[in-house]
């Protein structure tokens, strides 16, 4: 009865634990611990497989609402595209939207909340106010931030984890006041917006306009979201310049209109801010001249986009295309040198890999990247290309 | 040139907020609510008429049907809300936190249905412009705001000076308690008082937009300058608020002859602080 003795023996494992015993329990336990790796590898592999997730911070309301919408529609197409072949290395892309309404102090509030509480390794931004606010936070918790629309020029300095994917304004305005230059329009007004994007460009036009051979006669603020720009375009007209230079970022197609009401006759010049399917079409922005980031959409991609959400894809809905597809391609070399997705591995491997080929070459130098640019006319309700040039 | 279309301009804008100034300040001086909400009222009567035309309305039908949704919206705003919480004899701070809340919640239910986008009326004729003596042009929206707003600011001081209901409403303002006693039933007078002023205010809640488009957040500033304009000109004088909110503006617009753009607003400000510290009472206090 050795069972039944083992069962009244007091201190039976002590007795039992001879080298057989011994041997038996250190492969079960050597078992037991390659069982347990083998279900945390499966476990991990299928965390893995299953969803990395990326933030946006957009405003999707307020007055910059119609720009944050492209912007979100550009990040959503591009990401369902790779999700619907399979993912990334079979890692489905989730992304996270949350709506800033381009204000700087709401951005830092979902920035904490994204990266915090969501451990998220990246997240994507516009307006140039809110990514000023943010970059700090993105240095000092290594966030990642791709940014696809915001021109500041302190952008480009603001964190070594902030990639913009167009160039600043002061980039575009240098190009822009050559071409004024040399077309004999010297004589130029401001119009800009009490925002980091408008007063940037502002201060831009004030730095490289004389450069070029122009004079400044006049400056005159708006608020960003105002579409009453009568008192400063009468104000600007009485300074009889020949070109007035605009830097505002909402409301540009009430400005325009505006500006025909008053029965103005000076040229109209701006960046890529300009880049407003309603201002373009409309018969009172003939003549605008503005810089334009070069990135136009193959047919069958803007065909399938159009079919998708019932709206052209816009230049920023391009832009954000283009940027997720940076990022994706990021986060493919990433996950084959077999690094986690983390915000510092992303960086070290978006300047690694440096050149990008999207919808639009690229290549990023710096952190801001170098790109064509164009400058084009507004003729009969279209975009015309007239000169091109590149940012650097 | 400069100056007379400045002076032109404020004279469009000066109506306009002088409408909301006058609508606002008969709710203040009758009901002593401090109707902040008033925002939300004007900025649905723009988003419904826009709505309305959007249909194929003509205009004329669109403002009117605007201003009946306006008056009910009011009506709903008085009786299910500030009447509730005078039934419970909330403070006047408890007022207005509800007014606020009511008027971020039209804000958000607008921003959610119509899309917080700038949104324009498909009216190729208010864009178009009319040349006035002296170079100045001035759209017909423009136009029609200075025509509806003088209409609504005589209409309004007929109402309050000349019908029965009128004099009702005043004398209620005027001494809630003896009203009460006198059985002039006040909590209805306030009903009342909400449902005209929400009418009135639906004026240039579409006129406005029609100049400049839609938002759905757009309606805060003009009611913050008319309420400076009601205080400045005396609460409880609709002529006042009026007049007050016409001066405002056209410092803000003429202003900028002397001033960059930028101080306008600020200049304009403290030169309120100022006439305040001299006469704290209104311009037109001793006409209430």
């Amino acid at each position: 009865m050795p069972a039944r003795q083992a069962r009244l023996d007091p201190v039976p494992t002590l007795r039992k634990f001879g080298a057989n015993e011994k041997g038996n329990v250190m492969i079960r336990v050597g078992h037991l611990a390659l069982a347990m790796v083998a279900v945390a590898i499966t476990f991990a592999s299928q965390v893995r497989a299953e969803t990395i997730r990326l933030g946006a911070i957009l405003p999707l309301t307020g007055p910059g609402a119609l720009i944050g919408t492209a912007q979100m529609r550009g990040l959503q197409f591009a990401a369902e595209a790779v999700n619907a072949k399979g993912g990334i290395r079979g890692n489905q892309i989730e992304l996270i939207f949350e709506d800033n309404q381009a204000k700087p102090d709401q951005s830092v509030i979902i920035f904490n909340k994204l990266v915090d509480l969501q451990h998220l390794p990246m997240i994507f931004t516009a307006y140039s106010g809110p990514t000023l606010a943010m970059a700090p936070l993105a240095t000092r918790k290594k966030v990642l931030m791709v940014n696809g629309g915001a021109q500041a020029d302190k952008l480009a300095t603001a964190s070594p984890y902030l990639i913009n994917t167009l160039p600043t304004i002061g980039d575009e305005v240098k190009v822009l006041a050559k071409y004024l230059a040399k077309k004999q329009l010297t004589r130029g007004a401001i119009l800009f917006e009490n925002s980091a994007a408008g007063i940037a460009g502002r201060d831009d036009y004030v730095k490289f306009y004389p450069e070029s051979g122009g004079t400044v006669l006049a400056q005159e603020p708006t608020q960003f979201g105002q579409t009453d720009f009568r008192p400063a375009l009468l104000k600007i007209a009485d300074a009889k310049p020949q070109v007035m230079m605009v830097s505002i970022t909402a409301g540009l197609l009430q400005m325009a209109q505006q500006y025909k009401q008053l029965g103005n006759d000076f040229v109209v010049a701006g960046t890529t801010f300009f880049a407003d399917a309603e201002l373009i079409a409309d018969p009172a922005s003939e003549g605008f001249v503005h810089t334009q980031v070069r990135i136009d959409a193959p047919p069958e991609l803007a065909a399938a986009f159009k079919a998708k959400y019932g709206a052209d894809m816009d230049f920023f809905a391009r832009q954000y295309y283009n940027a997720m597809q940076i990022v994706m391609t990021t986060i493919d070399k990433t996950l084959a040198d077999g690094k986690p997705i983390t915000g510092e591995n992303l960086r070290e491997t978006l300047f690694a890999i440096r050149s990008f080929k999207g919808l639009i070459p690229l290549e990023f130098k710096t952190n801001t990247a170098s790109v064509q640019l164009d400058i084009n006319v507004m003729k009969g309700g279209k975009d015309v290309t007239v000169e091109q040039m590149t940012s650097d | 040139m400069l100056a007379l279309q400045l002076l032109c301009n404020g004279i469009v804008t000066g109506c306009a907020l002088g409408v909301v100034a006058i609508s606002f300040s008969f709710v203040y001086t009758t009901t002593k609510i401090f109707h902040v909400a008033h925002a939300g009222v004007y900025t649905l009567g723009g988003y419904i008429a826009w709505w309305l035309v959007k249909r194929g309305v003509p205009f004329v039908g669109a403002v009117a049907l605007a201003v009946v949704v306006c008056v009910a919206m009011g009506a709903l705003i008085q009786s299910q809300l500030y009447a509730q919480l005078e039934r419970r004899r909330e403070t006047h701070l408890v007022v207005l936190i509800a007014s606020l809340g009511t008027l971020a919640v039209m804000q958000n239910v607008i921003a959610a249905v119509f899309t917080p986008n700038i949104l324009r009326f498909d009216l190729p004729w208010a864009s178009q412009v009319v040349h006035l003596g002296g170079n100045v042009r001035l759209t017909w929206a423009q136009m029609l705001t200075v025509v509806v707003s003088l209409a609504a600011f005589a209409g309004l001081l007929w109402f309050a000076h000349r019908t029965l209901l009128g004099k009702r409403i005043r004398a209620v303002a005027s001494n809630p308690f003896l009203a009460e006693i006198t059985r002039l039933e006040p909590r209805t007078a306030h009903l009342y008082v909400m449902m005209v002023a929400s009418a009135v205010v639906c004026l240039p809640g579409v006129m406005v937009p029609l100049d400049f488009g839609l938002q759905p957040y757009n309606g805060v500033t003009p009611l913050l300058t008319a309420t400076i304009a009601m205080i400045a000109g005396g609460v409880g004088s609709i002529t006042g608020a009026f007049v007050m909110a016409v001066v405002i503006a056209e410092l803000q617009n003429l202003s900028l002859l002397f001033i960059p753009g930028e101080w306008s607003i600020g200049i304009t400000f403290f030169i309120f602080v100022i006439f305040m510290l001299f006469r704290p009472t209104g311009l037109f206090a001793a006409g209430r």
